[in-house]
């Protein structure tokens, strides 16, 4: 087995704009996004399947993505899912309230010199 | 997709969602179990490890399947599931219940269309709101008394109507009136517009001649109407005064039959009276003018009439004649009220300007102004009142049929009691249970509104067949419509929850434990009727139809009398194999003299056709013959005598026995003596105890015509059927002075079937003239028919809804007594062995049936008789409370409620006794 790298605990509601954003390229399968997500943290996250496909059925069920079957690129039958105008609406803002949340607690987390004291 | 409609599609297409949600899953196991394999894992290492990072699978999948299974829908669906097992199980319950209701329902949805159609339908033109028609109200007046006048209108065209407070009101005014109105009126309406509708008139085009209705309309009306031609031009006041170009516009239909198409109409030449018009326009398709109760095929302004009509022009003088109907667009924002403060002022000064007497002066006509959103009301005036009599026919029909089905399901759910309770006692909840029985019934109901759709669709086409009764110029155009759709969903569903809803609040409460023991059909000390108390739930109900029933049965037995007593009316002469039909050549533009000598070519033509017994003609038909001049002998008058002008072979044709002299004959022209045949009733009542024959009479007031009396026919119906037959004097056509000659009327006796001369005889009279068409052509019995239209639609009617309300109620009596015969099984079988006789049995079970009819009818007879003073205008020749009617009621049911209940009771007296007691 690869050695095990610490992993992040991942906060509720980061994994609809995990999904979104991956989907942003093109369309993907569940395990191609769950692979697409683990890569590019470098495996710092790694998506729980059990959460994984709920997380999808109900983005579909909001209309933020939509889902087709398709042949995967070895010629099997998969569900690929895509990103709709609204899931950009919504990837959108839930990206900006992720940027303030960082912002915010970037402040409260830098060391400042009343604390140094 | 909206969120919300996915859900329902994801809910309904659950089972292909779970299998998708399967494969997914499989199609990512297999991909991790072949990266790790590519990692180098042996293959079921690689296997073991995707899955275990998959986690707990049942768990994802509950996860993921609540997002498709949503918890009413589900229990919707079990519940309609459920239902429609158990309905089916039941088929035979279930068929019947349905085809009740859905008569029921259907029956109630064709009624209210027709009421639609007719009460609440607007006029097809913008607006319909702001139209009003100005009416005037006066109290009761003589009109028509030879003794002085005590009422301003001398004379009318039309019709006024009595009020319920025996004052009477009109709607038709004279000209100078509506000039009058319409000068007052600019503040209050945009537009004020007259119109009246005239006899049918001769229209020639292109060499064929037809007779078409026509509605004489001021130049204002296609401006108030304000529905744009569909081609050309509407009428403009320039159309409308005398000696402008002679124009007309016709209705879309004619436009469309006579000439190919609305715009090939405009600009076309016809000949009306043989008066060419020149046609401007074509009138919108959907419009028809301001009367649902007539749809003209020409409009044509006001004063052209004074083209057609050699006394039109004293129509327009005369302040004291009543013709023209008035209506108005109301300005926006004007109310009826303020419309009605100021015409009625107007209105009231011309009429006592108008006033000749201190009688008349006395009793002045006031304007009301009404609105018309509707247009006219001759329909509303001709068909509301027996509506309401079958609208209340099928209510009481729907309700026999919901308590019927509120039996059935109360006797079914007896059968469920144990079900329920064991339902119960393993947790359900009552609400749960309800929702579950009530789900029952309306999936019964509403499989009944959609059979009851199809059955008001055929039921209006039925309905308007009737009425319309072969006449053509039947203008409702009934329809299920959404309105009527709507109606009917509704009854469903009320019925639905109606009947359902007392055996589910019933059912769901009983008492556990003996339910459970099934103790139900055991002994105690009390009987078992008064311990249960859904069997007297259900007593009631059928209580309730039989009363419901009563109702019905006396109506429909008042108006089978009725319909009896008519057709049985003697008329003195023969009215089978006769055909009928009107001609008339004057208004096809004969000269009056020469009209004369057409009659009689044509009468010889016919009498030539094979097949045609005999031929002869009259200036109206005996049944639609009204004429009436004042008739002297020796100076004295003649009270009340008819007068029918006739061909030759008049008498022979129409079958009626000449007692003394002879019949008209071709011998009587004009130029020989004028000659009369008279009625045995004259001769009885004014020449009694003498031979009338060679006496002469004296016909008409001022220059009068003296005929001799030459014969003596036996007295036959003259006038409508429900009018007594009055002293008859028959002349010939022939002698009378040539003015007074008009249509005619040619009845032919045949050897078959009449209509099967009909393109022979169309065909003659084209040989004989092509200007002047055939119309109204009729059987005698058809005429007849028609005469008594409503009361053959009333009594045909009732009698099936009776039949039909019968047949059900008898089932429900089956039903409760089959089910209170099993009840007391256990009952019968020990009194049997204990040695009561099977016919005590018999009796029992019979007088428990006896016992509830006579309740039915206790709490049915007042009603009965009250709702039959209600339908007593309907009647002929018979008393409301007509004891015929009542006794053959009461015969219908008793024997009916015997013979539905014989048959139980005849079971429980084969109860074998010892089997009895062993039944738990």
């Amino acid at each position: 087995m690869p050695g095990q790298r610490p992993r992040v605990e991942l906060l509720r509601g980061t994994l609809d704009l995990m999904i979104l954003r991956t989907l942003l390229p093109g369309p993907r399968h569940g395990h191609a996004i769950a692979k697409h997500i683990q890569r590019t943290t470098e495996d710092l996250l790694q998506v729980e399947t059990g959460s994984l496909y709920p997380a999808l059925y109900r983005l579909e069920a909001s209309g933020c993505v939509a889902a087709s079957w398709e042949r995967s690129d070895k010629g099997k039958r998969a569900r690929y899912y895509r990103i709709t105008p609204k899931g950009r609406k919504q990837l959108a803002s839930e990206q900006s309230k992720w940027n303030a949340f960082v912002r915010a607690m970037g402040f409260l987390l830098k060391p400042t010199v009343e604390e140094g004291r | 997709m909206r969120p919300l409609l996915r859900r329902v599609m994801w809910w309904v297409k659950r089972r292909r969602k779970e299998d998708e949600l399967r494969e997914e899953l499989q199609f990512h196991l297999d991909e991790e179990t072949e990266e790790r394999r590519d990692a180098g894992l042996p293959d079921d290492e690689a296997r073991w490890a995707a899955r275990r990072d998959l986690g707990n699978e049942v768990r994802l999948r509950e996860d993921v399947r609540s997002l498709w299974s949503w918890r009413p829908l589900d229990e919707l669906a079990q519940d309609l599931r459920y239902a429609f097992r158990t309905l089916f199980k039941a088929r035979a319950v279930t068929i019947f219940a349905v085809l009740s209701l859905a008569l029921g329902i259907g029956a109630n949805t064709a009624i209210y269309s027709f009421m639609d159609a007719i009460l609440l339908r607007a006029l097809p033109v913008p607006d319909p709101p702001s139209l009003v028609v100005m009416t005037w109200q006066s109290k009761a007046i003589a009109f028509g008394t030879s003794s002085g006048s005590e009422f301003v209108m001398h004379s009318i065209d039309g019709s006024f109507y009595k009020r319920p407070d025996g004052g009477v009101e009109g709607r038709i005014f004279p000209y100078r009136g509506f000039e009058r109105l319409r000068q007052a009126s600019t503040p209050v309406v945009t537009s004020l517009f007259t119109f009246f509708s005239d006899r049918k008139l001769n229209v020639l085009v292109d060499g064929e001649a037809e007779l078409s209705s026509v509605l004489y309309v001021s130049g204002e009306f296609f401006r108030g109407v304000a529905v744009p031609p569909a081609a050309g031009r509407g009428l403009v006041p320039d159309d409308d005064r005398a000696g402008a170009p002679a124009v007309a516009v016709v209705s879309a239909g004619y436009g469309q039959r006579r000439f190919g198409s609305a715009a090939n109409a405009v600009d076309r030449q016809i000949l009306i009276n043989n008066v060419p018009f020149t046609i401007v326009g074509v009138a919108s398709p959907e419009f028809f003018g301001v009367d649902p109760g007539s749809a003209p095929s020409l409009y044509l302004p006001m004063h052209a009439n004074l083209l057609l009509d050699r006394d039109a022009a004293e129509r327009y003088l005369d302040q004291n004649y009543y013709w023209a109907g008035i209506m108005g667009r109301l300005r926006p924002g004007v109310g009826i009220a303020a419309a009605q403060s100021v015409l009625a002022t107007a209105f009231e000064q011309f009429a006592a300007s108008t006033a000749t007497t201190d009688g008349e002066r006395a009793n002045l006509p006031m304007l009301r102004v009404q609105e018309a959103a509707g247009g006219l009301d001759t329909l509303r005036r001709k068909y509301s009142k027996p509506l309401y009599v079958l609208l209340t026919m099928v209510g009481l029909i729907l309700a026999i049929a919901c308590a019927n089905t509120a039996n059935l399901l109360l006797a079914r759910a007896t059968a469920r009691q144990r079900e329920i309770a064991v339902r119960i006692s393993i947790g359900a909840g009552r609400g749960r249970l309800i929702r579950q029985l009530l789900t029952e019934s309306l999936v019964l109901s509403l499989l009944s509104g959609a059979l009851g759709v199809l059955i008001a669709i055929a039921g209006t086409r039925l309905l308007t067949v009737l009425l319309a009764a072969g006449s053509d110029s039947f203008t409702i155009d009934a329809e299920v419509n959404w309105h009527a759709l709507a109606v009917t969903l509704l009854l469903s569903i009320a019925c639905g929850v109606l009947f359902g809803l007392v055996p589910a609040l019933q059912s769901t409460r009983p008492a556990l434990v003996p339910a459970l023991k099934d103790a139900s059909t055991g002994l105690s000390s009390r009987p078992a009727r008064a311990r249960n108390p859904r069997l007297r739930v259900q007593q009631a109900l059928v209580a309730a139809q039989i009363s419901l029933l009563m109702v019905l049965l006396v109506a429909a037995g008042l108006f089978a009398r009725t319909l009896s007593n008519l057709q049985s009316i003697p008329l003195g002469f023969n009215p089978d194999r006769v055909l009928l039909f009107d001609v008339n050549a004057v208004q096809a533009g004969y000269a009056p003299a020469d009209a004369a000598r057409y009659y009689a070519d044509l009468r010889r033509r016919l009498s030539d056709l094979p097949g045609i017994r005999a031929a002869t003609l009259s200036h109206a038909s005996l049944i639609r013959a009204g004429r009436q001049h004042p008739v002297t002998i020796d100076g004295v008058r003649a009270q009340g005598t008819r007068l029918l002008q006739t061909g030759p072979g008049f008498f022979t044709a129409m079958q009626i026995p000449i007692l003394a002299g002879r019949e008209i004959d071709e011998r009587d022209r004009a130029g020989t003596v004028d000659v009369a045949v008279i009625s045995d009733l004259f001769a009885r009542r004014f020449l009694p105890n003498e031979s009338p024959l060679g006496r002469r009479v004296k016909i008409g007031g001022s220059s009068p015509m003296e005929v001799e009396i030459v014969g003596v026919a036996a007295s036959a119906r003259y006038g409508p059927l429900k009018y007594a037959v009055p002293p008859v004097l028959y002349i010939a056509y022939a002698q009378v002075p040539a003015l007074q000659l008009q249509q005619m009327t040619y009845a032919l006796r045949t050897d078959g079937e009449p209509m099967r001369y009909v393109p022979a005889i169309r065909e003659a009279a084209r040989a004989a003239d092509s200007r002047v068409p055939i119309t109204n052509i009729t059987t005698q019995t058809g005429e007849i028919d028609q005469t008594i239209n409503q009361e053959i639609v009333l009594a045909r009617l009732c009698t099936s809804f009776a039949a039909i309300a019968l047949l059900i109620a008898c089932v429900g009596l089956y039903g409760t007594m089959a089910y209170a015969v099993v009840r007391r099984t256990r009952e019968i079988g020990i009194r049997m062995a204990l040695g009561a006789q099977r016919r005590g049995v018999v009796w029992m079970v019979l007088r428990e049936a006896c016992v509830l009819t006579a309740v039915g009818l206790a709490i049915s007879l007042p009603i009965a008789l009250g709702m039959s003073r209600f339908i007593e205008s309907f009647l002929f020749d018979m008393k409301p409370n007509d004891p015929r009617a009542l006794g053959f009621a009461l015969a219908a049911l008793l024997g009916a409620a015997l013979a539905a209940s014989y048959g139980p009771a005849r079971r429980a007296s084969r109860i074998d006794p010892a089997a009895a007691l062993r039944h738990d």
